[in-house]
């Protein structure tokens, strides 16, 4: 049910007071967007700064019959925060309170509007930070990173969010609060934390984030790389794990990104390679020596043309910034762009980037690529114009023939976005129908009514049993 | 009928079979595991050792595949031969895939590598009705559907068996070494907290009652014994009737385990990650661990024992349960899969 007809907003005015209910055309718009290019309807906006409040709301929904969808900052690529059918909107953007850090156990609780990078600054100077580091850790937000289960560079060693969260407090669809996990390890049960984290919020809103945070290390060290092809570059990717060393970070940037990038930081990359690396190693000062060598040298057997040691902090920075800025500088090329997140087995790195050269260059479209290659998880970057319709349709075509190839490839569809809306149609290439039957009970489970977040992860007519989940068309004028 | 099923299908055509005859089965891989949750009185004991194939092993990408009854030994040794190994397993010889992957069963290297769900990429399941289920992905990143991997991860054969396991594989360190020192418990705790603070990553630090064991991992210059040990084999694990797993905020893991040392019972305590393993003698016992447990922010469960020690293995019903019950429903309708077992299910109907 959309949330007009209903008295819903009336009731929500009387618990909030009217600054935090908005149901103005122009707030509706903007929460009917996201960092992807879906365009959803947005029937009203909450702003709750407290899990009472949350539950309150959630209670009313319920009441009500209306369909949730919570959102974080709004960063991300998949149309997971947008609602599709004119439902409520739960903003954790004002959430931003942090407990005190408990440092003995090396964890802090946080609410979910906190941005990433704002927990590592606030516990650096107790020699910790938070590993998982989306390249939007600026602006996203924890609650978005645990809806998608996020990654980042770092996640290559140090792993995903799921393995940083050590508990979640959530407000389940009827309002109720559930805490699951905590500092204690292995509490008795099943893993329900583990499920919610990379559930795009399908199966309630969290409120509370308990995030583990890792000791800083000693030692760091971050080179450049460059090579006159992909395939030398793929083949160091490959040749350095399969050394036994695993690097912090492993980045991948091909020449139309690298000169996109370029343009927009200077931070003095050659633009005439035809692949950047950016390898991060850390750890203690004879791991980082030891790394160091292997990785010169594995770079020196498949013809690095030049190896930039980044001398001090500034200059670790600025490579790190031509990294994690490189999506916005792609704006210096084309007003929008159209995004896919799918993963191959690395072994596959050198087969994919071929395929997706071919791929977007039969479309006539422009591809950029930068991705974390350490772990096959690609970055395909077409950039476009979206007035342009024959553009856009040939951006749309050439992103599914990617998508394809890639689960031809052994592949899958997301390594650290989530499947949202966008890929949810993709998600039979992946699995069968009991697969599919058997995720959509898990979430049933958590939400019987079927009012979290309707029509995002499983696709159309996916059902648990005899119930299906809410009617899973995406409704008409929505564009995908 | 066959027990012991020597492909998925199979399995999955024994599990349907009993569930239209609504016999209850219990899931055994190596068995070392079984004694484990709420007991159960079962019909028949479905064995996974029938599936013991190695799928695909992927040297390059880091991975492999196995069927569920596949044995942890098996597993290091393929990926030995390529300078690899899983170091969230444990070490206990014989132990199957399958099996501590449904108990949830995390190596003495957690502190360094991490719990045992977190090298878990795909799993496959034959549930209790008969439906083979994939959850996850081979890669070794993936955000693609609902964790179904961490929650099969210590379901305990509640949900599902697992038939086959896609594990995130690690180089094999250049160098590793179990350092070892003996003292009262006071000492060893107090050494142990001392390797903590002086050490980046250190792999395990296994404090016991007299004893503590420290196992360095890395570049040969790191693994240099810490002051005051020397080189040594790794700890033997506490020996009782039964064996009851605490988990507490890591920072009160000295204080409860000095206090188990004063009360005379055998323990190993893994310092830094909260996780102690007490040897108990009865169900009193396993009450007074409980509240030791709880008195320090913890929780306590019987992972090893007899029926009367585990009577009541899990100590109050978990946040959620009744989202447990209803995903229990889902995976096993007819209710045969190791019924009441699991923390969560209410005490089955006679």
């Amino acid at each position: 049910m959309t949330t007009a007809a209903t008295g819903l907003a009336d009731h929500l005015r009387d618990l909030l007071g009217p600054d935090r209910v908005l149901e103005g055309d122009l707030a509706r718009s903007l929460y009917s967007h996201d960092g992807s290019i879906v365009d959803g309807a947005c029937g009203l906006v909450v702003l709750p700064e407290t899990t009472e409040e949350v539950s309150a709301c959630m209670r009313m929904a319920h009441a009500a019959g209306v369909e949730v969808t919570p959102r974080g900052s709004g960063t991300g690529l998949t149309g997971g925060a947008v609602p599709l059918d004119g439902g409520l909107v739960v903003s954790l953007a004002r959430m931003r309170a942090m407990d005190q850090v408990d440092v003995a156990n090396s964890c802090v609780w946080v609410q979910p509007g906190v941005l990433n990078l704002d927990v590592s600054t606030a516990v650096a100077h107790l020699g910790l930070h938070y590993a998982p580091d989306p390249s939007s850790q600026q602006a996203c937000s924890i609650g978005g990173n645990v809806g998608t289960n996020a990654g980042g560079p770092h996640c290559l060693a140090y792993g995903v969010t799921v393995q940083h969260v050590m508990g979640v407090e959530m407000v389940r669809p009827d309002g109720e609060v559930v805490v699951l996990g905590g500092v204690a390890p292995d509490p008795p049960g099943y893993d329900l934390r583990g499920v919610v984290v990379g559930a795009e919020g399908t199966v309630g809103v969290v409120t509370r984030v308990l995030l583990r945070l890792t000791p800083l290390p000693p030692d760091v060290r971050t080179m450049l790389l460059d090579f006159t092809t992909v395939a030398d570059a793929s083949a160091v990717v490959q040749g350095v794990i399969a050394e036994g060393v695993i690097p912090a970070a492993l980045e991948m940037m091909d020449r139309n990104m690298t000169l996109a990038v370029e343009e927009f930081v200077h931070a003095g990359l050659p633009t005439d390679a035809a692949a950047l690396l950016l390898v991060e190693v850390d750890g203690t000062e004879a791991e980082v020596t030891t790394a160091t060598a292997v990785v010169e040298r594995v770079a020196r057997e498949h013809g690095v043309r030049t190896v930039r040691v980044a001398r001090d902090e500034d200059e670790r920075a600025l490579l790190w910034k031509a990294r994690k800025t490189a999506f916005g500088a792609v704006a210096r090329v084309k007003p929008s762009y159209y995004l896919h997140d799918c993963v191959v087995p690395r072994t596959k790195l050198v087969e994919i980037m071929e395929a997706i050269g071919e791929i977007t260059e039969r479309e006539g479209v422009m591809c950029l690529n930068v991705f974390h290659a350490g772990d096959g998880n690609l970055h395909p970057i077409i950039a476009l114009d979206r007035s342009d319709p024959d553009e856009t349709a040939r951006a749309m075509r050439a992103g599914d023939q990617i998508v394809r190839a890639c689960v031809a490839m052994g592949g899958t569809l997301s390594g650290e976005h989530g499947i949202g809306v966008e890929k949810r149609d993709y998600m039979p290439l992946v699995f069968d129908h009991d697969d599919l039957e058997a995720q959509a009970c898990v979430r049933r489970a958590f939400d019987h009514s079927g009012r979290m977040n309707p029509d995002k992860v499983l696709p159309t007519g996916t059902r648990c049993g005899e119930v299906g989940l809410a009617d899973a068309q995406v409704p008409e004028g929505t564009w995908i | 009928m066959d027990l012991t099923p020597s492909t998925r299908k199979e399995m999955a055509a024994v599990l349907r079979e009993a569930s239209a005859a609504g016999r209850v089965v219990d899931i055994r891989g190596a068995g070392l595991h079984a004694r484990r949750g709420r007991p159960f009185t079962a019909d028949e004991v479905i064995s996974t050792r029938g599936l013991t194939r190695l799928v695909d092993h992927v040297p390059d990408d880091m991975t492999i595949t196995v069927e569920g009854g596949m044995t942890v030994q098996e597993v290091q040794g393929a990926a030995a031969a390529h300078r690899q190994g899983w170091p969230q397993a444990p070490a206990e010889p014989g132990v199957t895939v399958g099996g501590v992957l449904a108990a949830a069963v995390s190596g003495r290297r957690r502190l360094r590598f991490g719990p045992i769900r977190d090298s878990l990429l795909e799993v496959v399941v034959a549930t209790g009705d008969g439906r083979i289920v994939k959850g996850g992905g081979r890669t070794v990143k993936t955000v693609t559907g609902y964790d179904l991997p961490r929650l099969l991860t210590g379901s305990l054969g509640t949900l599902g068996v697992i038939v086959q396991a896609t594990l995130r594989l690690w180089p094999l360190p250049m160098a590793e070494t179990w350092f070892g020192a003996t003292g009262d418990d006071a000492a060893m705790l107090d050494l142990g907290q001392q390797v903590i603070a002086d050490l980046h990553r250190p792999t395990a630090i296994v404090a016991s009652p007299s004893a503590l064991h420290v196992c360095l991992t890395g570049v040969p210059d790191d693994v240099v014994a810490p002051p005051g040990m020397q080189p040594g084999g790794e700890p033997h694990g506490p020996v009782g009737a039964g064996l009851v797993q605490v988990g507490v905020p890591p920072v009160a893991l000295p204080a409860l385990a000095r206090r188990l040392a004063a009360d005379g019972q055998d323990y190993e305590a893994w310092l830094g990650t909260g996780i102690c393993h007490v040897a108990v003698a009865s169900a009193g016992e396993v009450a007074a661990v409980r509240d030791l447990a709880a008195l320090h922010g913890g929780h306590a469960q019987v992972i090893d024992g007899d029926d009367p020690l585990r009577a009541d293995p899990f100590g109050p019903p978990p946040p959620g349960a009744d989202i447990m019950r209803r995903i229990k429903d889902a995976f096993d309708p007819a209710g045969i899969l190791c019924p009441g077992r699991f923390a969560g299910a209410e005490a089955v109907p006679a």
